[in-house]
């Protein structure tokens, strides 16, 4: 059985958790001993590997820290009620998000997630309720702020100006941000051309590459395939690591344990 | 042969539990992957599979509960040893009597039930 296929799968699959090179080196070298001991399948012995890459960065990790130090608030919402004619979309939401955290706002379809993150980006009002950002916001909307007919670097080049990037600059750290979410090829494709999972992704990189203060996602993953999705969340929580106050609005429920205050809708407006 | 009802409850225990057996064995003397493996299956416990085994020796060495060494074999190829530590000796002490204590619950609430 050669064996060395699979601990190449596992290798990246092991870079792609975030672990450094020479930790990659050991687990594949842990992996490869013991295979040539036991003259097992790989996928018996150890499953596939990128969920064998998970349960090992999960180990090494540890679970969540609590002991992460987190900031001053950057984002607060009190009270935040909204109706829509008849229809009660949220009512008396509260939410506060510091420096150097992430919220996850969860719920069934049409519970008021988006609408939320619309008020707290200032989009729409709420009809009782105050929000209040410390610091700079950038929101990344469910269905793109993207322009079919300008190039990615075009985008980089045009949010940066915004904060007074040069165009180089822009586009150095566009596609650096690109890179991270697994997005090489940063070429000459318009953006109304680029798949729905690209598109995200360059949805992404603009609200990221101002490096605001609060981060707002409305499903940030649309069209992802798992690999860009485990990307996602380790530029996440970077980003948190940075000090960032992050909000994702997500149905994902598999990551909540990686995030640090959970909003369910369903609950709170029941 | 285990149904895969019982094999999925019992792997849920050797959740629990794998550690300690591990650190159980470490504290007679140091192993490597493979023989641990080997000795955890003659213990009674189950083929246990690397997918399983690696990760718990991993958050082991995370948490100082063991030391590993690489050692050349006589003409073999060279093994990662692991090595309980004084750390992983009082995790051993102090976990495994909370095991024992759990356990014995278990058993009198079995035998109360009517149980084997």
């Amino acid at each position: 059985m050669n064996a060395e296929p699979w601990l190449a799968l596992l290798a990246g699959e092991l870079r792609r958790q975030g672990l450094a090179d020479p930790q990659v080196a050991t687990v594949v070298a842990d992996v490869r001993a013991h295979l040539r001991d036991s003259a097992e399948d790989p996928y018996r012995a150890f499953g596939a590997p990128e969920r064998y890459a998970a349960a090992v960065a999960e180990s090494l990790r540890g679970p969540a820290s609590h002991a992460r130090p987190v900031g001053p608030v950057r984002l607060q919402a009190d009270g935040i009620t909204k109706r829509y004619g008849r229809r009660q979309v949220l009512r008396d939401v509260n939410l506060t998000v510091r420096a150097g955290q992430i919220a996850a706002v969860v719920g069934a379809n049409g519970c008021g997630k988006s609408t939320l993150l619309n008020i707290c980006a200032g989009l729409i009002s709420p009809d009782a309720g105050t929000v209040t950002v410390h610091g700079t916001l950038s929101h990344s909307p469910q269905d793109g702020g993207t322009a079919p007919y300008l190039l990615p670097d075009e985008h980089f080049a045009l949010v940066g100006a915004g904060k007074g990037l040069t165009r180089d600059r822009s586009r150095t750290a566009g596609r650096a941000r690109a890179g991270e979410l697994g997005w090489q090829d940063v070429g000459a494709t318009l953006a109304g051309q680029l798949s729905g999972g690209t598109r995200q992704k360059l949805n992404l990189v603009m609200s990221t590459l101002t490096e605001p203060d609060v981060l707002l996602l409305d499903e940030p993953y649309q069209g992802f395939d798992r690999g860009a999705y485990v990307n996602l969340w380790q530029q996440l929580w970077r980003l948190r690591d940075d000090g960032k106050a992050i909000v994702v609005v997500t149905h994902m429920l598999n990551e909540l344990d990686q995030v640090d205050i959970v909003l369910d809708l369903t609950e709170a407006n029941s | 042969m285990l149904s895969a009802v019982d094999l999925d409850r019992r792997n849920q225990w050797l959740r629990g539990i794998l550690d300690l057996c591990v650190l159980a064995l470490l504290a007679r003397d140091e192993s490597y992957g493979y023989e641990l493996g080997q000795a955890l299956e003659r213990a009674g416990l189950g083929a246990i599979q690397g997918g399983t085994l690696y990760p718990v020796l991993l958050r082991l060495q995370r948490t100082g509960c063991v030391t590993t060494r690489w050692q050349e074999g006589d003409g073999g190829p060279a093994r990662k040893y692991y090595r309980i530590t004084d750390a992983g000796r009082d995790c051993l002490a102090r976990d495994g009597e909370d095991w024992l204590g759990f356990a014995a619950s278990v058993a009198k609430l079995l035998d109360e039930g009517g149980g084997p």
